[in-house]
């Protein structure tokens, strides 16, 4: 298509101009002002939102407002996927301070389960396809629960004096563990995971018709219901309030008479139970469920957290939706480099805003 | 008989003050693997052995470079892989297919390591911690993506490969003998050279200075030390390090295939530094031998495993995860503390034994 060098050349151009306006408001304004740094993220924020604008707006024109809608409707299960993922990559790190590298075959081992339950269940003659694939879905949603629990309570507690990047690499060697177990417990045949429906439901936006396959709005559902349950939880049970304690510092907390024990445990188990949802849809995508799926959902999963900030859910969520616009737009601009143009961008704005666009910055005590 | 005994005495002295030299038991190191390889020419070591000792050197190259970003600048990066395979592809383009000279490729290929150093250095002084950990993966993510779309310089899908190189104006090719001997013995010289930079970075006020930084930032300016310099040249040295690995990787398997420079490799890395212990050369070794080189080398011949190679991938987890969780200091603080007790054990054997032979001794 012509028309993409000429909307690229656009965008570079609005957004070349909307630094240096920021560049000489910061020369001539700001640097007058008292509280200099405060002007300055302001600023930025601002910066950074109309800069992204510019990119949907001007893509809105290339391709046409219902286009995008289209294109957007069409990736809603992976924006799913990735918000429960980034959700729960968040909450280990509120809890236990490190990044999760295991959250990827945590999911992954439920996904597994739920598989090897729904195959059990069409064996022996059940026809009731939404019933056994919901059955599935909840038997992979407690196995990783439970997997959390475990890894939690026997391996990441009794470590002791074991700091972030300890706890990281026990992480990974469970990655390494997790991998070895899946062949031998569920054998090395290809387990298919079906989907919930293969129809797509047509509806009407104005004059343009819309196509969504049904499969996403379970996924949507789905997410919505747990997500909503999940922050009520955060915001008004004992249970969220250890959280919020606990991630502003353990110590303390646990000085104030909250069992971080069990906040950390529970933690890791909804993490784990979470990211069993995000793999169930991941693997009834594709054909078969395969041990290394989530990994790249897990790196867009750590990308999107950093974006928005590992210290609020909101943010992280914020930054999960921004970074599926992106790559459900990218491969319209250039197919092969998608994944640079996604990352780049999530690069400049983190350059410009170090600990993510939500992120708050904590004075530490020298 | 005197002269003798005398000449022996001197010799001993003299022999003591050189094995406490640091590069002595580098040269050790280099000259067993030397063996190793006359063993194999005789006959008495399979292929995949030299060739896990190999990679377990080339490996340790990286991991060296990482544990100089790692366990004394105290700044975790996961784009590793990236910059092994930008040196593995720097390596089979410019000097198998354009046709460059051997030690203008390792210019190239340093100049190269020198500008993303600097450019990863940079974005270091913005982003901090846990972020930089996973910006620098995205980053390794992105130079991944580049190998597979740019497939004029790297083959894409394909791969490269390195057919012959030629150093000090003689050709060899990829199938002779004398292929496989040259680049193990080139090998063997880059890792013991990079052991002896590593050391004297380690050791020097460079060194220093990196440590001062990783324990306390705030700490480290007021006593002068520039952040900014001293980031940068971390980022700098892991990079070179790094590049220069994958040249040499390329030069030892003749190919380089893109997707292979993925997460799991940098995280190999990391496990290998942590493992082994961060902070000490010998502990980088056993931790990339335990990550890279003790499946191939010693596990496939014990039955148990070889019958079961998921029980490989298990054991390897389990080692991780008990060393993190035990052993923080990696294996090499294990190892000098079972030592030290172990001496001390043997001093109190002795004196039982003099109290035994001789009577007690009365004071």
């Amino acid at each position: 298509m012509p028309g993409i060098d000429v909307a690229v050349r656009q965008i570079l151009i609005i957004i070349l101009g909307l630094i240096a306006i920021y560049a000489a408001l910061d020369l001539f304004w700001f640097r007058r002002k008292t509280q200099k740094s405060v002007y300055r993220s302001k600023a930025l924020n601002v910066l950074i939102f109309l800069s992204i604008l510019t990119m949907i707006v001007v893509s809105a024109r290339l391709f046409t407002l219902p286009i995008i809608i289209q294109i957007l409707l069409l990736n809603t299960v992976d924006l799913s996927i990735l918000i429960l993922a980034t959700t729960a990559v968040v909450l280990i790190f509120k809890t236990s301070v490190t990044t999760n590298f295991a959250q990827g075959m945590m999911a992954t081992f439920g996904a597994f389960f739920a598989a090897s339950v729904v195959m059990k269940l069409i064996a022996n003659g059940s026809t009731n396809m939404t019933l056994i694939l919901f059955a599935g879905l909840f038997a992979g949603i407690a196995i990783s629960f439970l997997l959390g629990l475990f890894i939690d309570v026997m391996i990441i507690r009794k470590g002791k004096n074991v700091n972030s990047v300890g706890k990281q690499m026990i992480t990974m060697g469970l990655v390494m563990v997790i991998m070895g177990i899946i062949p031998v417990i569920f054998g090395s045949n290809p387990i298919v995971l079906p989907a919930f429906s293969v129809d797509v439901k047509i509806f009407n936006i104005g004059d343009n018709p819309m196509v969504i396959p049904v499969q996403n709005l379970y996924a949507i559902v789905i997410t919505v219901i747990v997500l909503a349950v999940l922050f009520i939880a955060l915001r008004f049970t004992k249970w969220g309030l250890g959280v919020r304690a606990t991630a502003s510092s353990e110590t303390v907390a646990s000085m104030m008479g909250v069992n971080t024990h069990v906040i950390t445990a529970m933690s890791w188990a909804i993490a784990g139970g979470l990211g069993a949802i995000a793999a169930f849809f991941y693997a009834s995508m594709g054909t078969q469920v395969q041990v290394a799926s989530m990994v790249p959902v897990q790196v867009n999963a750590f990308m999107a957290a950093v974006l928005g900030s590992f210290g609020s859910f909101g943010g992280s969520i914020i930054g999960a939706i921004l970074i599926n616009v992106f790559s459900s737009i990218a491969p319209y601009y250039n197919g092969t480099w998608q994944l640079v143009i996604v990352y780049g961008i999530i690069l400049l704005i983190v350059l410009a805003k170090p600990l993510g666009l939500f992120g708050k910055k904590i004075a530490k005590k020298v | 008989m005197m002269k003798l005994k005398n000449i022996l005495a001197n010799f001993k002295k003299q022999f003591s003050s050189i094995s406490k030299h640091p590069y002595f038991g580098f040269i050790v190191l280099g000259l067993v693997f030397l063996f190793a390889l006359l063993l194999r020419n005789m006959g008495l070591l399979t292929i995949s052995v030299i060739n896990t000792f190999t990679l377990v050197m080339i490996y340790s190259v990286v991991a060296m470079g990482f544990s100089l970003l790692l366990g004394f600048g105290g700044l975790a990066s996961l784009g590793t892989a990236g910059l092994v395979g930008l040196g593995s592809f720097i390596m089979g383009y410019m000097h198998g297919k354009a046709g460059i000279s051997f030690t203008a490729t390792i210019a190239i290929a340093i100049g190269v390591a020198l500008v993303v150093g600097l450019l990863v250095g940079f974005i270091s002084l913005r982003i901090e911690g846990m972020y930089l950990a996973i910006i620098t993966l995205g980053l390794g993510e992105m130079l991944r993506q580049f190998f597979i779309s740019y497939d004029t310089f790297t083959g894409g899908f394909t791969g490269t490969s390195l057919r012959s190189f030629k150093i000090f104006g003689k050709l060899f090719e990829s199938g002779n003998a004398n292929y496989f001997n040259t680049v193990y013995i080139i090998v063997i010289i880059c890792f013991i050279l990079a052991m002896v930079a590593t050391i004297n970075i380690i050791k020097s006020p460079t060194g220093r200075a990196l440590l001062s930084m990783k324990n306390s930032e705030s700490a480290a300016q007021s006593m002068g030390i520039s952040i900014i310099k001293y980031r940068l040249l971390a980022f700098v040295l892991s990079s070179v390090f790094a590049v220069l690995g994958g040249a040499l990787y390329i030069l030892h398997t003749k190919f380089s295939y893109p997707p292979q420079w993925n997460l799991s490799y940098s995280l190999d890395i990391l496990a290998a530094v942590i493992v082994g212990g961060a902070q000490s050369i010998y502990g980088i070794i056993i931790g990339v031998f335990l990550i890279f080189g003790l499946k191939v080398s010693v596990l496939n011949y014990i039955p148990f495993f070889s019958n079961n190679p998921a029980l490989i991938v298990i054991f390897n987890g389990v080692l991780i995860v008990l060393v993190v969780m035990f052993y923080p200091g990696g294996l090499i603080r294990l190892l000098q503390t079972s030592w030290y007790k172990l001496k001390i054990k043997l001093a109190k054997l002795k004196m039982k034994w003099r109290t035994y032979r001789y009577g007690k001794d009365d004071q």
